[in-house]
């Protein structure tokens, strides 16, 4: 909101430099964004709480000034108009809705002349970006900026009836607003009727009709208060947002409504000249009753730390328009202004006190220490997964929480949302971006997304991670389920730091490895990889993740080729995502010692060719469970196919560790033990020796 | 085994320059050993202007080889020289002196050409091998490619390291809330344009998305009781439409501390410090007046300008502050709701954006980028 540093002057006579009044009512609760210069005045940019509508105009400015300067608000001054008559005898005023409508008042002018404001009246409003329209019309517009009451002048001819209906809309009733445009109204709407028909949207604006123009000799003045959520309601249903609303929906002063109409009435006798009606029309059927607040002076300090003087209190208290009422020992009561809609308690009382005396005063200490700081347990593990992803290479994404509902049915979902079904999906009723309506069942959408950006960015070499919730469908009317998940996207060669070229493509044991490496970070058991069917991954490459204990917690694999199409993939892309929230439940690996072997250990290295449907952990499983003396473990050394490879064929090369923790073994004990293990291998996987 | 001296001895003393010509004379030894010398060492000479030399490596090991034979031959215990040496003993006392002296100038010399000749191959054959034994160090050192925390989660973790070692514990709750934790509890007036589906996302089942984190306040409040000291980052969601300073989605950080005694300037110490640790020591931190529902009195707070220092710049729009966030003391009304009485307890509450705080940090001019996952733009992020 503009202020103008002369007109402020005028009503204060303020001492303060315009850049001055800038520091000093910023630290009052009224920020100042910009201070210009504009011929031979200063316009202020005030920043207004939303809490405080007594703040929007330039007396309400002028009343936290002269708290600061410790003035006085000089009152505007104008001429005693000549009066001839009783509002009533021109005109009428009905209240339909008083909880609506609480206080309408009118007054007539008759015999003004419309014509051009004077060029100090132009100037003024010109100044403070209103434009001009004629005489009367800005001077509603000119007390409105001066004492925050919005006003409307009617033609008093063009009201049917010279009646004043306060009543709220029929439904698809019609007026043409001032702007020009044909609105539609229904029954929560509130108007101003004349006997007829609206002829004012209430508080928001007037209509086209009834509007003051050159012919206009008589005129009706509005002055009003209308209830601030009516108003909010219906500006916001209509698209509008005027002068007049913005005040009404934050709430007007209801014991400003007649003097500033005085006011009014007063500057267009003087300007555009007329006879005022003797009194006015006042219909007030709920009257305000004024809040009284009981006051503890040694809450002050004991929320804001200040050491105040209770006179001085008083005086801020006083001078920002409170009145002291009965006081009793170590309390006050102050009867809260009618301008002040945002003060109701004690503490908001404090607060009075603190910005005035200057938040600048108030000390700055840290608490005494008192207590231990804590990490969430989930979050440390989240900070060992990131650090273990991101020393393989991965970057962290972070993506929207809401998608398209075009991606339901198209991802496995990880275990904990397996049960959802379309249904459960979660919606927002009020999306922001089109079509994107679901609160994500699955991370996997937004990683494809971004992974299609970096190609279309001309990266080619991409590995993502993302850590984030997923939703899933509530049952009956809980809340929605929230769980976390764990995916990872990878595509393209493994790229090295500072070089050009990677040294190999990624594959899916990229994606296999990474998780392993997550979950080890973690001092948890590695995760079961089994060949599985799932539906956005490539059939033969995708495998399902389970915990030790056997519940599937996620899946990982080559993404479908459907839908690498529909993204418009050019090359392979790995996928993996899984349920972190049951991982943060198992119970970390207890890390005991076992003493170091005193015997040497004997390997021997075994090639199987088996069919390719013999998986790495069956073969590990079927050794282990021969339980051979002395036996230690198995590792991988390599697996081939193709060149001289029968088809459905591959070649295993293992290395299996015999060592007794008795004694050192000789060559012939392992050779027996090694033959045992091979006979029963052979026989178990149809294998040869290779 | 012959005994040297004792055939010296026999042969006893003689005169030797008698005649110059006469092939007995020494002196003739010592200059056919010269001359000996001379011949065999002419394919050395040209070692001696080492940068006329162009040998390979292998071509300098064979002349080094070739030199250190020579050396051997012409200087060695059997060579001509030695044996001229040997001679001097048998010159005749009166000429002993300068037959002596003319073998010490015969040695010096050879010894002289060879040492020579031996430090120009081995200077060549230094500088051969390493130019074989020639990497270049300045190569980019092995490793896999280094991935990259987003600048967010830094953000947050640097955040949450701060509080924890102040006390506070870190919290997070639901992101789907109910309108009492979202709103009513936190003392939001029904007719609040907050509450509108045009600024809070809301379900089809009618939950809000949480449009701040002080919903985690109140369940920490209800869950562990006061006094409490906890901070809540976490992701927060309101209906705005992307822009370059817009998310509809974005992280915030809360926090709140509950005790007997609190007041504001614990408050603006406890700012104050967060943000010294945040933006360095020189940081400066401005309290001024405000509104927020949840707190009474309110506060926002802006810091100096960390990057004119208060003086004015376009990042702080020449005021020499930066917005930063909001705070106050906790509303009477929030704490009675979270069970808490406000006649014996007081606690303080701030709030601030941490992809705001990151575009400042980081110099962003849009934040859209945040949620882009640009590798381009992570990897900047080390
Ligand atoms: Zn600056």
């Amino acid at each position: 909101m503009l202020i103008s540093y002369n007109w402020l002057r005028e009503l204060t006579g303020t001492k303060l430099t315009p850049l001055e009044l800038r520091e000093r009512l910023t630290m009052v609760g009224l920020a100042i964004d910009s201070v210009d210069e504009n011929e031979g005045d200063s316009l202020l940019d005030v920043e207004v709480p939303s809490n405080r509508p007594d703040c929007l105009s330039h007396v309400g400015i002028a009343r936290e000034v002269a708290v600061i300067e410790k003035s006085k608000v000089q009152s505007p001054k104008s001429k005693v108009p000549k009066t001839q008559g009783k509002a009533s005898d021109f005109a009428a005023v009905e209240i339909e809705d008083p909880y609506l409508c609480s206080r309408y008042a009118a007054r007539i002018v008759r015999g003004v002349k419309i014509g051009p404001s004077p060029d100090w009246l132009a100037k003024r409003l010109n100044e403070i970006g209103q434009r001009p329209i004629n005489n009367v019309a800005d001077i509603t517009n000119y007390v409105l900026h001066e004492l925050g009451q919005p006003l409307h002048a009617f033609d008093l001819t063009k009201l049917n009836g010279q009646k004043i209906i306060v009543r709220r809309a029929r439904a698809g009733e019609k007026l043409q607003t001032l702007d020009g445009v044909d609105r539609v109204l229904d029954n929560e709407m509130l108007v101003i009727a004349d006997a007829e028909r609206p002829v004012a949207l209430a508080g928001i604006m007037g209509g086209l009709d009834s509007e003051i123009s050159t012919s206009t000799v008589d005129v009706l003045i509005e002055s009003a208060y209308f209830d601030p959520d009516s108003i909010r309601r219906t500006a916001r249903k209509l698209g509008m947002d005027t002068e007049a609303s913005k005040r009404f929906e934050r709430g007007a002063d209801c014991e400003n409504v007649v003097n500033a109409q005085a006011r009014c009435v007063e500057l267009i006798c003087e300007i555009a000249g007329g006879i005022a009606s003797e009194d006015v029309i006042d219909v007030y059927p709920r009257p305000l009753t004024a809040r009284s607040i009981t006051f503890r002076p040694e809450r002050v300090e004991s929320l804001t730390s200040l050491r105040v003087d209770v006179a001085e209190m008083d005086r801020i208290l006083v001078a920002l328009g409170f009145v002291e009422g009965a006081a009793a020992k170590d309390t006050k009561t102050f009867v809260v202004p009618s301008w002040r809609v945002d003060v109701s308690l004690e503490e908001d009382l404090v607060e009075e006190i603190a910005r005035h005396v200057g938040y600048e005063h108030i000390g700055s200490e840290l608490p005494p220490s008192a207590m231990a700081g804590e990490y969430q347990p989930a979050e440390l593990k989240r900070r060992k997964i990131r650090r273990a992803l991101t020393s393989l290479g991965f970057d962290e994404a972070i993506n929207l929480s809401f998608i398209d509902p075009a991606h339901d049915e198209v991802f496995a979902l990880a275990a904990t949302n397996q049960l959802a079904t379309q249904s459960s999906f979660v919606t927002l009723s009020n999306p922001i971006l089109e079509d994107v309506t679901r609160m994500r069942p699955s991370l996997l959408p937004g990683l494809l997304q971004s992974l299609r950006h970096n190609f279309n960015q001309g990266t080619r070499d991409v590995r993502l991670f993302e850590i984030g919730r997923v939703f899933a469908g509530p049952d009956g009317d809980e809340l929605p389920h929230e769980s976390e998940s764990l995916a990872l996207i990878l595509s393209g060669g493994a790229s090295e730091q500072d070089r050009a070229q990677a040294s190999r493509e990624l594959d899916f044991y990229d994606l296999t490895g990474a998780l392993q490496a997550a979950i080890s970070a973690l001092n948890l058991p590695p995760l079961v990889f089994a060949e599985a069917e799932v539906k956005h991954l490539r059939a033969g490459q995708s495998a399902n993740i389970s915990l030790a204990d056997g519940t599937v917690i996620g899946s990982a694999g080559t993404l479908s080729e459907t839908i690498s199409a529909g993204y418009k993939f050019r090359q392979r892309v790995y996928v993996a995502e899984l349920d972190l929230t049951a991982v943060f439940e198992i119970a970390e690996h207890e890390i005991k010692y076992t003493p170091l072997p005193r015997y040497p250990s004997v390997v021997r290295d075994v090639t199987l060719l088996v069919g390719r449907n013999v998986a790495f952990t069956e073969l590990v499983g079927a050794i282990e469970s021969e339980e051979i003396d002395d036996y230690q473990r198995v590792k991988l050394v390599g697996t081939y196919e193709g060149q001289n490879i029968p088809a459905q064929k591959r070649s295993v090369t293992l290395r299996v560790e015999y060592r007794s923790d008795q004694r050192t073994l000789r060559d012939e004990e392992v050779e027996e033990r090694h033959r045992r293990l091979l006979d029963s291998l052979l026989k178990k996987f149809s294998a040869v020796l290779h | 085994m012959q005994r040297p001296f004792h055939g010296l001895n026999q042969i006893g003393a003689f005169k030797v320059m008698t005649n110059p010509n006469s092939p007995e004379d020494p002196r003739v030894a010592v200059e056919s050993a010269r001359k000996a010398f001379e011949q065999e060492f002419e394919r050395f000479v040209r070692l001696t202007d080492a940068s006329a030399l162009a040998l390979s490596l292998a071509d300098a090991e064979t002349e080094q080889r070739a030199l250190a034979d020579l050396r051997t031959r012409h200087m060695g215990k059997k060579s001509a020289l030695a044996a001229c040496k040997k001679l001097i003993g048998k010159v005749a006392p009166d000429e002993r002196a300068a037959f002596g002296q003319l073998v010490q100038r015969a040695e010096a010399e050879i010894t002289e050409r060879v040492t020579t000749a031996d430090e120009t191959l081995n200077s060549l054959l230094q500088s051969a091998r390493r130019e074989r034994d020639r990497i270049d160090v300045t190569l980019p050192g092995r490793r896999p490619r280094q991935g990259h925390i987003h600048p967010i989660t830094k953000l947050r973790e640097r955040i949450e390291d701060i509080f924890v070692s102040l006390g506070y514990a870190i919290e997070d709750d639901r992101e789907i809330e109910t309108d009492f934790y979202n709103f009513d509890a936190l003392n939001i007036p029904a007719n609040h344009p907050a509450r509108a589906p045009q600024d809070t996302f809301y379900t089809t089942e009618g939950f809000a998305l949480r449009s701040q984190t002080s919903t985690v306040q109140i369940h920490a409040m209800q869950r562990r009781g006061v006094p409490l000291r906890m901070i809540a980052p976490g992701r927060v969601f309101r209906r705005d439409t992307p822009d370059p300073t817009h998310n509809p989605m974005f992280f915030q950080v809360e926090g709140l501390c509950v005790d007997r005694g609190i007041t504001m300037a614990h408050l603006k110490g406890t700012v104050a410090e967060f943000l010294r640790r945040m933006f360095g020591a020189q940081t400066v931190t401005r309290f001024r007046p405000s509104y927020f529902p949840f707190t009474e009195p309110s506060a926002e707070f802006d810091f100096s300008c960390f990057k004119c220092g208060g003086s004015g710049c376009r990042i702080c729009k020449q005021s020499g502050w930066i917005e930063l966030g909001g705070s106050g003391m906790v509303h009477p009304n929030v704490l009675r709701i979270a069970g808490v009485d406000p006649e014996i307890y007081s606690g303080f509450a701030f709030g601030l954006g941490i992809d705001r705080m990151c575009a400042l940090m980081y110099g962003l001019d849009d934040i859209r980028l945040l949620f882009e996952n640009d590798i381009r733009f992570l990897e900047q992020f080390d």
